[in-house]
């Protein structure tokens, strides 16, 4: 099978910084009724053999759309969310290499796994969408530890 | 219905999460004192369209309900409500955060099993179970929700107070290089990494190591 392509950042550090700001930037979703990646449908249906391609996938989600459109009053929370995304920028060229080393396959079903994520992310209002997807961090966070983190360490 | 907002809202609405059992509870709203107030609970699940009414916590005089069965699915995200009711008048909605099971729940400590020789100690753990609805209901193991649950085994000889931990993976460990007829105190937690849950360590358990054999022969 496809060795895995583990991300050596230090996900601690990271869930540590979402901590600390998801009370806040949950409590700004009024929508509770729509979701971005939690949906059960899209990301505990994806294969294994997918998972390297998704997780690029809503890296560059995050960082070409999320980041971008998510505007943050609060500098405290705003620090947070810039530790967060320069962390994804260095996840993102890790699983560039992995590319590169054809240990990170796309096939169409990741593709079709990220654009749910973007669908439902285009249904909201941008600004909405944007403190939503804030919001599930947690999840993708998970997602990240659970598929990409070296589980003897 | 009741005259919305005639009343104080609860406080502190929290979920109380330990392997899966999910337990929804609140203080009562402030300045009732001496009032027989009564609750009512609903919850929601992240992504669907509606509260649902849970029917054993409506009218309540207890400050808890019990909502594992409703948020059994962990990898789902949930909202839980509760208002306060008296005759006529009832207070606003008091809702909770977005509760996450999977990343909140609390691990409970693995069962802990001790055997001595002269100089080491076997230590056999169990993974904690997660809840389930039924008794009869066949078991789950925490571990087979987190692949990466670890322990953390906390030692004491009690002769030279010296502590020390070690941070383990499977499920048995050896403890070597001890001292002979010496009192050691043993209690472990669970943990799982990613972002931090509060951790309840099992009982202390303190066993003897046994007297050492050659010393024994030299006395006859």
């Amino acid at each position: 099978g496809l060795r895995r392509c583990l991300i050596s950042t230090d996900m601690h550090h990271i869930e540590e910084s979402f901590q600390e700001i998801k009370r806040a930037i949950q409590a700004q979703d009024t929508f509770q009724n729509v979701t971005i990646l939690s949906t059960s449908e899209t990301l505990q249906s994806v294969k294994p053999s997918d998972t390297c391609c998704v997780t690029k996938n809503l890296l560059a989600f995050y960082v070409d759309r999320v980041f971008k459109d998510h505007r943050e009053p609060n500098p405290r929370i705003l620090r947070k969310i810039s530790s967060i995304a320069n962390a994804f920028l260095y996840m993102q060229r890790t699983l560039r290499r992995c590319q590169e080393q054809r240990r990170c396959h796309c096939r169409q079903e990741a593709t079709n796994a990220t654009r749910i994520v973007h669908d439902n992310y285009d249904q909201l209002e941008i600004r909405s969408a944007a403190v939503k997807s804030l919001g599930e961090l947690d999840v993708f966070l998970a997602w990240i530890d659970k598929h990409h983190q070296d589980t003897s360490a | 219905p009741c005259v919305s907002g005639g009343l104080p809202k609860p406080t502190n609405v929290t979920f109380l999460s330990i392997n899966m059992k999910n337990i929804l509870q609140w203080n009562p709203p402030e300045g009732l004192q001496g009032i027989e107030v009564t609750y009512t609970v609903q919850y929601f699940i992240y992504g669907q369209k509606k509260w649902l009414n849970k029917s054993e916590c409506s009218n309540i005089s207890r400050t808890y309900c019990d909502l594992s069965a409703e948020t059994s699915d962990y990898e789902h995200q949930y909202y839980a409500k509760v208002k306060a009711i008296w005759e006529a008048n009832c207070s606003k909605w008091a809702e909770t955060g977005r509760f996450y099971p999977f990343l909140e729940t609390q691990i409970g400590p693995p069962e802990v099993a001790l055997t001595t020789e002269e100089k080491s100690i076997s230590i056999v753990l169990t993974a904690p179970e997660k809840w389930k609805r039924n008794p009869e209901d066949s078991s789950v193991s925490m571990q087979q929700i987190y692949s990466n649950l670890k322990y953390n085994v906390s030692i004491c000889n009690t002769k030279s107070n010296r502590m020390w931990s070690q941070c383990v993976t499977n499920h048995t460990l050896v403890l070597t290089w001890l001292e002979p007829n010496t009192l050691y105190c043993v209690h472990v937690a669970s943990f799982v990494p990613g972002p931090p849950r509060p951790a309840r360590p099992s009982e202390k358990q303190c066993v003897r190591t046994l007297k050492d054999q050659s010393s024994e022969f030299k006395v006859k």
